[in-house]
C-alpha cells in the first residue's frame, strides 16, 4: 500500500509541468478571442477559477477569485460574498497549496521563467517578506475595497487595480493589442503596473516564485488551510533515516520533515523525487495514520 | 561568467518580448485598414500633426478659459453657418459684444487671430489627407446606428430621429457597477449643459437596463439621481443596433459620437471626462463635428 501510493504520489509530481500546461489552457480556453482583443462573457464567467487568472483576459474561462471578491465586496450593493469566501473555504479544505504548485497559470508562469540558465539565488533569507503576502490580502483585497468608497458605497478592486501583475499580463497586454479604443486609454497606471510585471518577471528568473512568497493574496488564503486540509504531504518516520535531502531541493524553504504541510507549501512534490527511501508523498484524508 | 549569461538570457527575453509586442501591433494594423502601403506612415505623420494643431487651439482655449467659456455659452446653431472655425468665433464675438469688456475683447480678438492661423495650417493638412486617400479608408470602417430601439428611463420610446435633430450625439455607454463610469456622471451633464446651445446632445446608454428589465432601471435612475445628471438615459433592445455595439464594449465607460446621420465619428473613447484632458478632447472632437455638419448644409 505504501509503495503505491508513494509511486502514484511521484508520478503526479513528475506529471507537475504537464498538469500545469492543461490546467493553464483550460482556465483560458477561448484562444482566438486573444488576437480580438475580446472578452469572452458567457456563462462560465459567473464560476472562478481555482488560480489567479484575469476575468479580463480575453480567453479566460471564467474569473479571477480575488477579483472576484473585490469586485463583490466593493459594490455599492452588498457588504460580503460568501459565495467567493465559500469557494476559497471549498477549495482550501480540499487542496490547499496544491493550487499554487500544480494548477496556477501565474505559478506556472514564474516557474518556466525560473527555467532560465543563470545564476540563482535563494530567498531563505528573505522569509520575512512572507508575511506581506497576508498584509496585502487584508490591506488591498479586503480593507479598502470595503471601506475606501464613493458617495454611494462603491469601492475599487484595490489588489486589481494597483497590484496585480497578472492582469497586465493576461489582460491590459492582450486587450491594448487587439483594440484600439484600449490602446489609446493607456495611461500612468499601467506604466505603474508594467513596472511591477517586469520586476516580477525579473525577480522570477533569479529566485523561485517571488510572487507566490511574497505578494500573492490567493496564496495567502490557501495557505491557512495547509495544514487541515484533505490533500497532504506524509512523511513516513520509520522509513526516514533523517538525510535531509527533502529540505535541501524545497524551492518554497521548507523543513520537510519537521513540517510537511507547512503554509508555504505548494506541494509541488520536488521533496518526493529527491527522497532516497520514497518516505514522503501525498495523502487524501487520512489524517493520523498510524 | 555566469553573470554574462544571465545578461545574454534576459537580452534575448527583451527581444522576444519585443518581437511579440511588434507582431501584435501588425496585427492590429492589418484590421484597421485593410491597404498597409507605405501611405500609411505618411497618414499618420498628417494625422499627428492635424492633433497638434487641434492642441494648440485647445491650449488657447485653455489660457484664457473663463472668457472662452463666456463665448462658448453664447454660441447659438444660427451663426453656425461658416464653415470656417475662425470665422465662426468671430462672429459669435461679435454679435455679443455688448457682454465682453474691452480687455476680454482685446484677448478674444489676439486668439481669434492665431486661430485663424492654425485653422489655415489645418485646412491644408486635412486636403492632404484627402488626397493621401485615407479618407476612403475611413468610410469602409464607418459604423451606423440605423435603429436604436428601446424605451428612456420614464418609459418613453426612444424616438426614430434621435440623431438626426442634433449635429452631434454624444453617446456615452455604462453600467450601474463601474464606478468610473458613475464618476463622470456629473461631469456628462455638465457637458450636455454646454453643447446643447451648440447644436448636440449627451445620451446614457445603461447595459444593466437592457430589454428595459425594472428593477435595473430603478437602480440606474437612484445612482444618476444622486449625482445631480440630468440628461436622458436609456434601457436599449440589446439585439438594436446599438444594443449590438454595446455588447462589444470591452472597456467602460465607453462615449462615442454620432453625427445626424447615425454615423460613429471617428475612435471610441475609453476612460471618463471627469479626468479634464479627455474632456477637453472630448470636446474638441464634439466642436470638429459640429463644425463639418455646418459645412455640410
Amino acid at each position: 500500500m505504501d509503495k503505491k501510493t508513494s509511486l502514484i504520489s511521484k508520478k503526479i509530481a513528475s506529471l507537475r509541468g504537464g498538469i500545469q500546461a492543461a490546467a493553464t489552457l483550460l482556465t483560458n480556453i477561448h484562444l482566438p478571442n486573444l488576437f480580438k482583443g475580446k472578452i469572452y462573457q458567457g456563462n462560465a464567467k459567473t464560476v472562478c477559477v481555482p488560480g489567479l487568472n484575469c476575468y479580463s483576459c480575453p480567453a479566460a474561462t471564467g474569473a479571477c477569485p480575488i477579483g472576484a471578491f473585490q469586485a463583490v465586496v466593493g459594490s455599492s450593493q452588498f457588504k460580503f460574498t460568501y459565495y467567493i469566501t465559500g469557494f476559497f473555504i471549498l477549495l482550501g479544505v480540499m487542496l490547499g497549496r496544491f493550487i499554487c504548485g500544480f494548477l496556477c497559470p501565474f505559478g506556472w508562469f514564474q516557474d518556466l521563467l525560473h527555467k532560465i540558465p543563470g545564476k540563482k539565488f535563494s530567498t531563505e533569507k528573505l522569509r520575512l517578506l512572507r508575511y506581506l503576502k497576508y498584509m496585502i490580502l487584508f490591506v488591498f483585497v479586503i480593507f479598502l475595497p470595503i471601506f475606501i468608497t464613493n458617495s454611494i458605497g462603491m469601492g475599487d478592486p484595490f489588489f486589481c487595480k494597483y497590484i496585480c501583475p497578472q492582469g497586465v499580463l493576461e489582460g491590459a497586454i492582450p486587450l491594448s493589442l487587439g483594440n484600439t479604443a484600449i490602446r489609446s486609454a493607456l495611461g500612468k497606471l499601467f506604466s505603474f503596473k508594467l513596472i511591477i510585471l517586469i520586476m516580477v518577471i525579473l525577480l522570477s528568473i533569479l529566485f523561485y516564485r517571488p510572487f507566490c512568497k511574497w505578494i500573492c493574496p490567493l496564496g495567502a488564503i490557501y495557505s491557512l488551510f495547509n495544514k487541515i486540509s484533505f490533500l497532504s504531504i506524509k512523511v513516513e518516520d520509520d522509513k526516514c533515516v533523517g538525510c535531509h535531502q527533502c529540505t535541501k531541493v524545497c524551492k518554497m524553504d521548507v523543513d520537510v520533515i519537521k513540517s510537511p504541510n507547512h503554509p508555504e507549501c505548494i506541494r509541488c512534490g520536488a521533496c518526493m523525487k529527491a527522497c532516497p527511501k520514497d518516505a514522503i508523498h501525498y495523502q487524501f484524508i487520512k489524517f493520523n495514520d498510524k | 561568467m555566469k553573470t554574462r549569461r544571465t545578461i545574454i538570457m534576459i537580452l534575448t527575453l527583451c527581444v522576444a518580448l519585443s518581437f511579440t509586442a511588434c507582431t501584435g501591433k501588425g496585427d492590429v494594423g492589418k484590421a484597421d485598414s485593410s491597404s498597409v502601403s507605405e501611405g500609411t506612415e505618411k497618414t499618420e505623420d498628417l494625422q499627428a500633426k492635424l492633433d497638434d494643431l487641434y492642441q494648440q487651439e485647445n491650449e488657447i482655449f485653455e489660457k484664457h478659459k473663463d472668457v472662452w467659456e463666456k463665448v462658448f455659452s453664447k454660441m447659438s446653431k444660427a451663426d453656425a453657418g461658416s464653415d470656417n472655425y475662425a470665422e465662426y468665433l468671430a462672429s459669435t464675438v461679435e454679435s455679443n459684444k455688448n457682454s465682453f469688456t474691452d480687455d476680454e475683447l482685446k484677448t478674444l480678438k489676439e486668439d481669434i487671430e492665431t486661430i485663424r492661423g492654425i485653422e489655415e495650417q489645418i485646412t491644408e493638412v486635412d486636403n492632404k489627407l484627402d488626397t493621401s486617400g485615407a479618407s476612403d479608408s475611413k468610410d469602409d470602417d464607418t459604423i451606423a446606428f440605423n435603429n436604436v430601439s428601446g424605451k428612456d428611463f420614464d418609459g418613453n420610446d426612444v424616438e426614430e430621429n434621435l440623431f438626426s435633430k442634433n449635429a452631434v450625439t454624444v453617446m456615452n455607454f455604462w453600467f450601474t457597477g463601474c464606478k468610473p463610469c458613475v464618476a463622470e456622471l456629473s461631469k456628462l451633464n455638465e457637458l450636455n449643459d454646454a453643447i446643447k446651445s451648440m447644436g448636440g446632445e449627451v445620451v446614457g446608454v445603461n447595459t444593466d437596463t437592457f430589454d428595459g428589465k425594472e428593477a435595473t432601471i430603478k437602480e440606474a435612475k437612484k445612482i444618476l439621481e444622486s449625482q445631480g445628471a440630468k440628461y436622458r438615459n436609456f434601457a436599449l433592445d440589446a439585439n438594436s443596433d446599438a444594443g449590438k455595439y454595446a455588447s462589444e464594449i470591452m472597456a467602460f465607460p465607453t462615449t462615442i459620437l454620432v453625427d445626424r446621420k447615425g454615423n460613429i465619428v471617428g475612435e471610441p473613447m475609453v476612460g471618463g471626462i471627469d479626468n479634464q484632458e479627455n474632456y477637453d478632447t472630448l470636446m474638441k472632437r464634439i466642436k470638429s463635428v459640429i463644425e463639418a455638419d455646418s459645412a455640410n448644409k
